[in-house]
């Protein structure tokens, strides 16, 4: 594997230097958030981040994406089927969770069987180059419960790493590798990843929060109607704030808008927490209390993702937490499931 | 590779009243481009998602039988946004359907039994497209007896009447309708479908019983097959829930770990049994 050190300061530069050839999504201030946004002239990226306020799955799918266009004509309607292809871009500077929930929406939208060529065009044609945690960010991240660590590659095709005065580049796949000539030509020596090694380690132990993700699948599998499932939601607002946040959460919306004779139909992240998400036509609701939907938002990440895909719907990045406004905590939720 | 999002576009070719409440129509559509049609290869007991540009799509399943050529066809209630636009268009206006999606009626698990069919209401549509697929020419021979219950709240809601009427002369099926109530002219069965599945008794031996209709329907139906020794890998039916995509990407159709969409929308009831009870 291709390794180089890079002086610390020249990050941003290169970052730079490669929105001049490429579309580039950064960690820029916005307000008082840091956001994944593309970098434009005389945009400065921050990368003494914490991390982004929201996930960067927009990235590979938007807020509202354009599936087709339509016209309407006499005869009823013409459409156009293409699929925009996009450039070639980067995601530069994403933590190592995010870039976990890529390898997990994966899963789901780039199957053998019915492709999502929107997501996937995106996905191929991004370089992703993630920022490790050296130091975890908030006393609410438990990325080592699920699978993840602050130091990983997972996702990631180049993966930077603070060693200090330095940062350590690390190619991890060949695509990364197509642009390493960004990175100057400082090889790594064995001493930078040794230093590495170290602070993967001692991040990993900061990591202070730890939930039982993995013991509760058993546990799911045999109380779908445990009584514990009247107690979480209560306070809940159903405001969808924690499944906007996630980073895996992927259920969307279609719809059509017209404006005179010309229209689009479009997806829109939607909700598990929202009434009208399962409402049928009829007026049943196989899902009709936010008791249902929040034992279908936790059963679709600890328990419906391992059955179908093997793998938990969660990286453990703590938005969730963070965000509630009534302070609902998805590893309290987790302990005490495991306490069933 | 096709964009499972993008519909084919095709024609509303003919356009049949079904029932005198004129809210349940048949759409026949053929399609814009012929080479669609062996694009749109499928099954009984699939669906599609019938898109109307402006309006949005609704998922409904396939009515007509691979083996009616040419065209595909749609029965269709007249309910929410997308049903009532369609209840509005005319012969010849342009519009979309995406798939052939879900699985479909097991037809390999089906070939060399003795299949019992039993419909209620509205819900007879793709169990119409498996008869018609059953008895059609060489088809027949693969199948054992076939023993139709389709029932309605009253002859008027009666779907499909003149192939009622064909099958009806055929020596080869067992067809048996009912109303719940007749009117002057009905001198036909009266009595709800789980009384008349009763009646009829169909044997256990080497059957399967393919079950389609309302919630109350289904439930009173269920145990006579119980009693009758059918067990629940031997009786099949079809779920329907709130879809958009269809292909098990949207998120909100799934029924525990499977997506009503993709994985479904058949299952037994041994296979139900595994899920979680929401539906």
């Amino acid at each position: 594997m291709e390794k180089r050190l890079i002086k610390k300061d020249a990050l941003a530069g290169i970052a730079k230097k490669m929105a001049g050839d490429a579309m580039v999504w950064a960690p820029v201030k916005k307000e008082d958030n840091v956001l994944f946004a593309p970098l434009g002239a005389g945009d400065e990226p921050v990368f003494a981040y914490l991390n982004s306020k929201n996930a960067p799955k927009n990235v590979f799918f938007p807020h509202t994406e354009t599936l087709m266009k339509f016209t309407r004509t006499p005869k009823g309607m013409e459409f156009s089927s293409e699929v925009k292809k996009s450039g070639q871009s980067v995601l530069f500077g994403v933590r190592p969770c995010d870039a976990h929930s890529f390898v997990l929406l994966d899963k789901l939208f780039d199957q053998e069987k019915y492709k999502d060529g929107y997501y996937i065009d995106k996905r191929k044609s991004t370089t992703v180059i993630s920022l490790a945690c050296v130091k975890p960010p908030y006393a609410t991240c438990f990325c080592t419960s699920v699978d993840g660590e602050p130091v990983s590659a997972d996702g990631a095709d180049i993966l930077l790493t603070d060693l200090g005065g330095d940062y350590l580049a690390e190619f991890i796949t060949e695509k990364g590798e197509k642009l390493a000539s960004y990175f100057g030509d400082a090889k790594a020596d064995a001493a930078a990843d040794a230093k590495k090694a170290e602070m993967a380690a001692k991040a990993k132990e900061a990591i202070r929060s730890k939930i039982p993700a993995h013991e509760i699948k058993p546990i799911l599998d045999k109380n779908f109607d445990n009584p514990f499932w009247d107690t979480i939601h209560r306070k809940c607002l159903a405001c969808g704030t924690c499944t906007f946040m996630c980073p895996t959460c992927h259920c969307f919306d279609i719809s059509d808008e017209v404006k005179g004779s010309d229209g689009v139909r479009i997806r829109s992240w939607d909700s598990c927490m929202f009434p009208l998400f399962t409402k049928e036509t009829s007026g049943h609701n196989p899902r009709p209390s936010q008791k249902e939907r929040w034992r279908q938002r936790t059963m679709h990440k600890f328990k419906y993702y391992i059955d179908m895909f093997n793998a938990i719907s969660c990286v453990g990045c703590g938005r969730c937490v963070m965000a509630c406004p009534v302070n609902i905590d998805i590893r309290k939720v987790v302990e005490d499931i495991s306490k069933l | 590779m096709q964009n499972p999002y993008i519909p084919y576009p095709v024609v509303v070719d003919k356009i049949i009243t079904e029932v005198d409440t004129k809210d349940i129509k048949t759409f026949r559509f053929r399609f814009v481009n012929p080479e669609d049609e062996q694009k749109y290869a499928y099954i009984p007991g699939q669906f599609g998602e019938l898109s109307i540009f402006g309006k949005g799509e609704s998922p409904i399943g396939i009515a007509s039988s691979p083996t009616q050529k040419g065209y595909v066809e749609f029965t269709v209630q007249k309910a929410g946004v997308v049903t009532s636009a369609l209840h509005e268009m005319e012969e010849g206006t342009i519009m979309g359907i995406r798939g052939p999606l879900g699985n479909s009626w097991p037809l390999e698990f089906l070939e060399g039994k003795n299949i019992v069919i039993v419909g209620g209401g509205f819900a007879f549509t793709t169990l119409r497209s498996l008869i018609n697929y059953m008895i059609f020419g060489e088809n027949r021979k693969r199948f054992g007896n076939i023993t139709v219950i389709y029932g309605a709240r009253n002859p008027g809601l009666l779907l499909y009447k003149d192939e009622l009427t064909e099958w009806g002369k055929r020596t080869d099926l067992n067809l048996n309708v009912t109303v719940d109530k007749g009117d002057a002219t009905w001198k036909g069965r009266e009595g709800f479908v789980p009384a008349v599945c009763k009646e009829v008794a169909p044997s256990k031996e080497n059957a399967v019983a393919v079950i389609c209709g309302p919630p109350v329907m289904i439930r009173f139906t269920l145990p006579v097959f119980f009693e009758l020794g059918f067990s629940k890998e031997n009786i099949i039916t079809s779920l329907e829930m709130r879809m958009k995509c269809g292909i098990g990407k949207c998120g909100r159709c799934n029924v525990g770990s499977k997506y009503v969409c993709k994985d479904g929308p058949v299952f037994s009831l041994a296979e139900l049994d595994k899920l979680t009870p929401e539906y």
